[in-house]
């Protein structure tokens, strides 16, 4: 069964050639792009069904063996590869929903399309990659096709934002670059599996140099402290499916980058007191950027960070409960930090903003926006029984397992910056979903407006003064979308009919894939636990390599 | 017991539905499921049952529940209340849907509770915990509008919440020591000294902040911002006793330790005494009963924390009582507001005649909550004298607190009675309340007779809560209303007496608006975080680009030079060059780096860095690779003609140049970072010692690869994944060049409606177009691109391949564009760029995908040997299909950047550009 492993990669790259060669056709085009990503799918959990069942599968890329490229799909790039298909193939429906996939009429090809679908085997390509030099052709692939998401449309802001987003990114590339150099040249090989010896043999500080450059370059792309602060500044700014699968996904694929790397070439945890350290820095940086930001975007792309200090925790106590967990964590990341970026779409269009001083009163506006949101707020700020907190209590279970000042101070943290969140998002809820209605907002009873809470002036002169540019500048790009008709339909009180179906129910489906994430805790820790056996053990994975066929059988 | 909590969790779920489509009735049906709690429990009498369902090992969660004393009474309390608020709730809010809404959050709290207390498990019982904590926040803010509301919703959220995680910490640290959650393992060896002392604490800390006592009692108060029957449900008979409840349960196993004691008993009487004073200056009734509840929690927490048998008793029979009388008080000042309108006991007088059934429930209530005989309350209070008169000091400090204590309680007991339904002179009466109907009425009667009734049932009810005291040690004491003569007779007697003393001293006494010092604590602490959240904010996410990557740089100049100084291997030899032409080339680098930064004009700037790229294919062709070399030349050529199209757009010159000191802070962190770079580099390669990969590639590439040119096998055989994927990378930088200008630009155009753009070249040179240079073009266009062909199919061998192939084909059309512009441009190449690059990406995908179907491993080359007439036998490798794949890219880029580049509306002078585009902003904006 090992065809299934290039398929991941492959099938959405066929996709992205389709639909370049059907620009214009834009119902052809989404047939296909959809397609194509249930396809990868499909296939991804196929993968994650075979690997749990019979061990890793490995592809030599054109029948090199380890000469050339390997591909190898254990259960923890199976893992990711399902959830990351998950989440990539919701969010193409909401963007369809949203009218972002259709470019201007007479561009030369299309954009949307083809650069999703190449964005989507980027990911998948760094998680199946088993050499080095490849993880770094994903990174590129996905950060590519990234810049293109990001400036969507060309507004001020987004290429403002878009420029430090590429800077920043071209710059952790280099240091990347750099560091495969200086492992190719210390080893003479890029295969992750060759590589293991190669590095064991190392003197212990030459060894220490690669590590740490590998180390800062993955940092910077999973936004760790003080590496983070790009994020902030570009992602929110972005189309809301774009910024959500960003959320979800590019930073994890850095985790993930470091998890690999961490535990298969550079085992003995050297540095495990140093990614502590920077764990706790970012879990409490970033959570109290949340807690000053007035913007749910904004404060969102806060969490993010935060909580990948959750996830570096794991990784760096390097044990198997550890591990295991920030795995659990790591899933249950993607899913709900995307489903809230999504989330922050739909209250975009509903409240005509995610500033939490223009928006009101859409817990009663709008019910379900309400219970969509709540959910994987509540899931993100660690309220049992939903998967963060499960994330949550294995990643303390596996502190206490360690014990130590420094694994205690990170408990303590990790609890402080539960709350935190939680005191984040009831900000949300309170200003956004509570409060009385702006009567700005769309939607809004004039009666309903007037007759309750003045707004403060000032976000009233913010008002007068910001609508017209910013409004102006999405026009540009967005006169398709559905949320100029938004405006057609604001005498009527009936919330959830302006929100497109196509949009909530991809929303509506990763809220339930967090719930599952829930209910089938116990299996995907089961998986959680073996994955990170494997990588503790180091064995099967360079087994599995070497049990290739050499070159030419 | 899992099916209890099924049930509750299906009818949360279609309660709103059910009370949307038939009204208020519906919550009459909704409350058959706390009441079938109430039956279970009460069928369950006396005996125990356990029921386990795996959910997560890894963690040691798993679903267990276990039933005993202990949670019998609480399911039966949880029920029994929750079934009479629910009913209440049908008649006492009008509007429906928010009746919807508390149906549903109602039942779905009652089904945690019965889940808090049937949990063994202790960390289900946390996630019970805090979605007790989660559905308070939503129903305190029942009318979200009003800001009061929602900031009581969320202090009492944040409060709860805090102490909550200390209680998961601790209950880890407990998990962690024994290696079990289930506390009926746990309690047989509780884990001792500081690992357990600490473990218990940090749990007693949720369970104080749950159960509001000091310092964590200030959210209480504020949380009656909720509806009347919530308040009553949640923070009287349930939710604050999630805290009594945790500390019975753990007092077995942890009552010996010191700080445990401090703890509950400390901070409990303190709480009943502070609480207790200030109940006595409430004028609004349910803040009097708020108080009143703290008061009471805190003596709770207290006597259950004791550890005692005799006080265990005590303390179930108080819990008992409390949960009774207090839901019973909670629901009449619901049915005086309904009546009255106002809860104000300044404005209430001589209601007791209007309403002499609500007044006499509501005498029973709090005579039982003065501990009055012949009714329950006086039961408990009575044990509990009983239970601290050893004669030990500290029993006897307790005691003399709990006198004091219950003194209060009779004081305010007294003033609610006095406030709700007494005469007072100087107020006019209410005349024509409202009355309550009877479905407002039944609640409070049936909880204040059942306090009647269990104050006349002392033996069934001892025998009932017996098997808990017995888990302690000590000497017991009985339930009844009558023990003789004794020392806890003439106490009752004393708080009895002293308490309507102090009720007539402090009957007059209204409390100041002034804010409580819990109230205080936790506004400050907000306030601190927020400010400490903005400043910290400010400084770490400054906006600016430069910082972000000196930030970075920084990070790694710092890491590359601790671990070089710190003792890296530096190698012992050290040798120069292999030949100094390799110095003229590094100098060249170096030198045009150097200009390139110091560059002034952007042209220069890119034709510097373009510079530097030839001299690194300089370097290439120096270590005999002149494949690289023609590439990297073609690359560095193809930028600077596209960094021209695009540079008439801009200035000629940079802006504005950063000031002297930052730029020699800059130009210190560019030279260290170089410097940790070269040191790493010089470092790793004198480190290594296994044989280079690349080592077997020379022989592979002809017996495998099918081809002699290296680098090519490389690129489109041992390493085409990459390749495949760098291809894709230039597709998607096609989709951006097309997002980002043609795009933006044409949606501009559309707008303003500029007329058509000129041709390029003229636009460029300000002259007309050049006849000559057309005609020249065309002549040798076709021999370039005979060219480019050539150097795709003979690239397997040869130097060459599909991207110089495509890089020189597009420098064919890039002149053709500059000569003639778009028309040109079309007549060259008539097709779309989608076209080209989609077909390039199919083939090359393609070739892979084919690979696997015929048997082989994706993107595996076989090696064909046709026989063609006249040319003779080919020796064709597949991997060459996939080089045109390649090169139909690299064309399509150019093609589609051309073409997006030519889609300008006014692609001169620079001034002029801006002007329009200025205009067409402002017409886009208006």
């Amino acid at each position: 069964m090992t065809f299934l492993v290039p398929l991941p990669v492959v099938i959405p790259l066929l996709g992205a050639a389709i639909t370049l060669l059907l620009t214009r056709r834009p119902r052809a085009q989404r047939t296909v792009s959809l397609t194509a990503l249930s396809a990868t799918l499909l296939v991804s959990l196929a993968l994650l069904m075979l690997s749990t069942q019979d061990g890793a599968l490995a592809v030599a890329v054109g029948g090199w063996g380890p000469l050339g490229i390997v591909l190898v799909a254990d259960q923890l790039a199976a893992l990711m590869l399902v959830v990351s298909s998950a989440v990539t193939l919701c969010v193409l429906v909401y963007s369809i929903g949203q009218g972002l996939v259709d470019g201007a009429e007479d561009t030369p090809l299309s954009v949307y399309h083809p650069t999703y679908l190449i964005l989507t085997a980027g990911v998948t390509n760094a998680f199946l990659s088993g050499d080095l030099f490849n993880l770094y052709v994903g990174f590129e692939i996905l950060l590519v096709a990234s810049y293109v998401l990001l400036t969507l449309g060309s507004t001020e802001n987004r290429i403002r934002a878009g420029t430090t987003y590429v800077v920043v990114s071209l710059l952790s590339s280099l240091i990347f670059l750099t560091a495969l150099g200086l492992v190719y040249a210390a080893t003479g090989t890029l295969n992750m599996a060759q590589l293991v010896d190669r590095l064991d043999a190392l003197p212990d500080n030459l060894r220490l140099v690669l590590q740490g450059m590998l180390l800062l370059a993955f940092g910077i792309k999973a936004a760790v402290f003080p590496l983070s602060s790009w994020l902030p500044d570009s992602y929110p700014t972005a189309p809301a499916p774009v910024t959500a699968v960003f959320a979800g996904l590019l930073t994890k694929v850095g985790v993930y980058a470091i998890i690999r790397t961490e535990t298969l070439l550079f085992p003995g945890g050297r540095v495990a007191d140093l990614l502590l350290v920077v764990a706790l820095l970012t879990m409490v940086v970033g959570i109290l950027g949340a807690v000053a930001q007035s913007d749910i975007k904004r404060l969102l792309s806060f969490t993010l960070i935060s909580h990948i200090g959750y996830l570096l925790l794991g990784i760096g106590l390097s044990t198997t409960a550890g591990l295991s967990a920030s795995i659990f964590y790591t899933a249950h990341h993607i899913v709900v930090q995307t489903t809230l970026f999504l989330v922050a779409g739909l209250i975009e269009l509903r409240g005509g903003a995610t500033a939490l001083d223009r928006l009101g009163g859409l817990a009663r506006l709008s019910p379900l926006l309400g219970v969509l949101f709540l959910v994987p707020a509540l899931n993100l700020a660690g309220i049992p029984p939903f998967s963060g907190f499960l994330g949550k209590v294995g990643l303390f279970q596996a502190a206490a397992g360690v014990g130590g000042w420094l694994a205690w101070a990170l408990v303590a943290g990790g609890a402080v910056t539960s709350l935190l969140t939680l005191y984040a998002i009831a900000r949300v809820w309170n200003l956004a979903f509570w409060r009385t209605p702006n009567p700005a907002m769309p939607g809004v009873p004039p009666a309903e407006g007037s007759a309750l809470e003045c707004v403060p002036a000032v976000s009233v002169s913010v008002q007068g003064a910001m609508v017209p540019v910013s409004a102006g500048d999405e026009r540009v790009f967005e006169s398709s979308a559905p949320s100029s008709d938004s405006d057609s339909d604001s005498d009527s009180e009936d919330g959830p009919t302006l929100l497109p179906a196509m949009m909530v129910a991809p929303t509506i489906a990763l809220v339930a894939l967090g719930v599952a994430l829930t209910v089938l805790a116990g299996p995907l820790f089961g998986i959680a636990e073996s994955s990170a056996k494997d990588l503790i053990g180091r064995d099967a994975y360079v087994q599995t390599v070497a049990d290739l066929p050499e070159v030419g059988q | 017991m899992l099916v209890l909590l099924v049930i509750h969790a299906a009818v949360a779920l279609i309660a709103p539905a059910l009370v949307r489509a038939i009204g208020g009735r519906g919550l009459y049906l909704v409350a058959l499921a706390p009441a079938g709690a109430a039956v279970w429990a009460a069928a369950h009498i006396g005996r125990t049952a356990t029921e386990t369902v795996e959910w997560i090992p890894q963690l040691g969660l798993s679903l267990a529940f276990r039933l005993d004393t202990l949670s019998w009474l609480l399911v039966l309390l949880v029920g029994g209340v929750g079934a009479l608020v629910l009913a209440y709730c049908a008649h006492y809010v009008g509007d429906r849907g928010e009746q919807a809404r508390h149906a549903g959050l109602l039942v779905a709290f009652a089904g945690t509770m019965l889940g808090l207390v049937l949990a063994d498990d202790l960390l289900l019982l946390y996630v019970f915990w805090e979605l007790t904590s989660v559905l308070s926040y939503l129903l305190i803010a029942s009318d979200p509008g009003r800001r009061v509301a929602r900031r009581a919703a969320m202090q009492a959220l944040l409060v709860t919440t805090l102490g909550g995680l200390a209680m998961l910490v601790g209950i880890v640290m407990l998990g962690a020591g024994t290696g079990t959650h289930r506390w009926s393992e746990l309690a047989q060896s509780p884990p001792a000294g500081t690992w357990g002392t600490v473990a218990v604490v940090l749990i007693l800390a949720g369970a104080l902040a749950k159960s509001a006592i000091l310092p964590f009692g200030a959210w209480l108060p504020a949380a009656m911002a909720a509806p009347t029957p919530v308040s009553a449900y949640l923070h009287a008979a349930a939710m604050v006793k999630a805290g009594v409840f945790l500390v019975a349960l753990l007092a077995p196993a942890f009552a010996g330790v010191l700080a445990w004691q401090l703890l509950t008993v400390g901070a409990g009487l303190a709480t009943l005494i502070f609480a207790g004073l200030a109940a006595l200056r409430q004028h609004d009734l349910k803040l009097l009963l708020a108080y009143g509840t703290v008061s009471q929690l805190g003596l709770l927490v207290a006597v259950l924390g004791a550890g005692t048998r005799a006080a265990a008793l005590a303390g179930l029979t108080l819990v008992l009582a409390h949960a009774l009388f207090k839901s019973a008080l909670f629901l009449t000042v619901g049915a005086v507001d309904h009546a009255t309108g106002t809860r104000d006991l300044r404005k209430l007088s001589g209601l007791g005649r209007r309403l002499p059934m609500l007044a006499v429930a509501a005498t029973l209530a709090a005579a039982s909550m003065a501990g009055a005989p012949p009714l329950l309350g006086f039961l408990g209070k009575e044990a509990l004298f009983a239970a601290f008169a050893t004669g030990e000091p500290a029993d006897t400090a307790a005691l003399i607190a709990m006198v004091l204590g219950a003194t209060l309680t009779v004081g305010y007991s007294l003033r609610f009675l006095w406030g709700a339904f007494g005469t007072k002179p100087g107020v006019v009466p209410v005349e024509h309340p409202h009355a309550p109907g009877p479905g407002l009425l039944a609640a409070p009667v049936l909880l204040s007779a059942a306090g009647l009734a269990g104050g006349l049932a002392a033996r069934p009810i001892e025998s009932a809560l017996e098997p808990y005291p017995l888990m302690l040690d000590g000497v017991g004491v009985h339930l009844a209303l009558w023990h003789g003569l004794s020392l806890p007779l003439g106490l009752t007697v004393l708080a009895l007496a002293g308490g309507y003393g102090v009720f007539r001293l402090t009957r007059d006494r209204v409390k100041s608006e002034k804010i409580s010092a819990g109230a205080w604590v936790y506004e400050q602490a907000l306030r601190g975080v927020d400010r400490l959240a903005v400043e910290l904010t400010g400084a770490t996410q400054r906006g600016s680009l430069p910082g972000y990557l000196g930030v970075i740089l920084i990070v790694l100049v710092v890491i590359a030079g601790t671990v070089l100084a710190v003792g890296a291997p530096w190698p012992t030899e050290f040798r120069v060059w292999d030949t100094p032409l390799q110095a003229v080339a590094g100098v060249a680098i170096i030198a045009a780096a150097i200009g390139a930064v110091r560059a002034q004009r952007r042209l220069a700037a890119f034709v510097l860095a373009g510079a530097a790229g030839y001299a690194v294919s300089m370097l290439f062709i120096l270590h005999g690779a002149p494949d690289l070399a023609l590439t990297q030349a073609l690359v560095e050529t193809a930028g600077i003609v596209m960094a021209v199209l695009v540079l008439r757009r801009l200035p000629a010159k940079f802006s504005e140049r950063p000031l002297r000191a930052s730029r020699r802070w800059r130009i210190v962190l560019g030279v260290s970072v170089g410097l940790a770079a070269a040191g790493m580099a010089f470092v790793t390669s004198g480190g290594r010692t296994a044989t280079p990969v690349s080592e077997r590639f020379a022989d592979l590439s002809v017996s495998y690869g099918g081809g002699s040119n290296i680098v090519n096998v490389i690129l489109v055989d041992i390493r085409a994944w990459d390749t495949m994927g760098e291809i894709s990378v230039l597709v998607v930088a096609a989709t951006g060049v097309a997002s980002l200008i043609f795009q933006r630009t044409s949606a501009l155009r559309r707008r303003a409606e500029t007329p058509a753009p000129k041709r390029a070249l003229a636009a460029w040179t300000g002259k007309e177009d050049s006849v000559i240079m057309q005609v020249v073009t065309r002549l040798i266009f076709h021999t370039i691109v005979l060219f480019s062909i050539y150097l795709l199919l003979s690239g397997h061998n040869a130097p060459g391949g599909g991207f110089a192939g495509g890089l020189v084909a597009a420098l064919a059309l890039t002149v053709r564009y500059l000569a003639g512009g778009r028309r040109e441009l079309n007549r060259a190449a008539p097709v779309d760029a989608g076209v080209v690059l989609g077909t390039g990406l199919l083939i090359a995908v393609g070739t892979g995908v084919g690979a696997m179907l015929l048997g082989g491993q994706v993107l595996q080359t076989a090696i064909v040997d046709i026989h063609v007439p006249l040319l003779g036998d080919l020796h064709v490798a597949t991997s060459t299909i996939f080089d045109v794949g390649v090169y139909l890219i690299v064309v399509g880029l150019i093609l589609d950047i051309l073409r997006s580049l030519g889609a300008e509306p006014q692609p001169s002078v620079t001034e002029e550009t801006s002007e329009t585009q200025e205009q067409d902003r402002e017409k886009v904006t208006a």
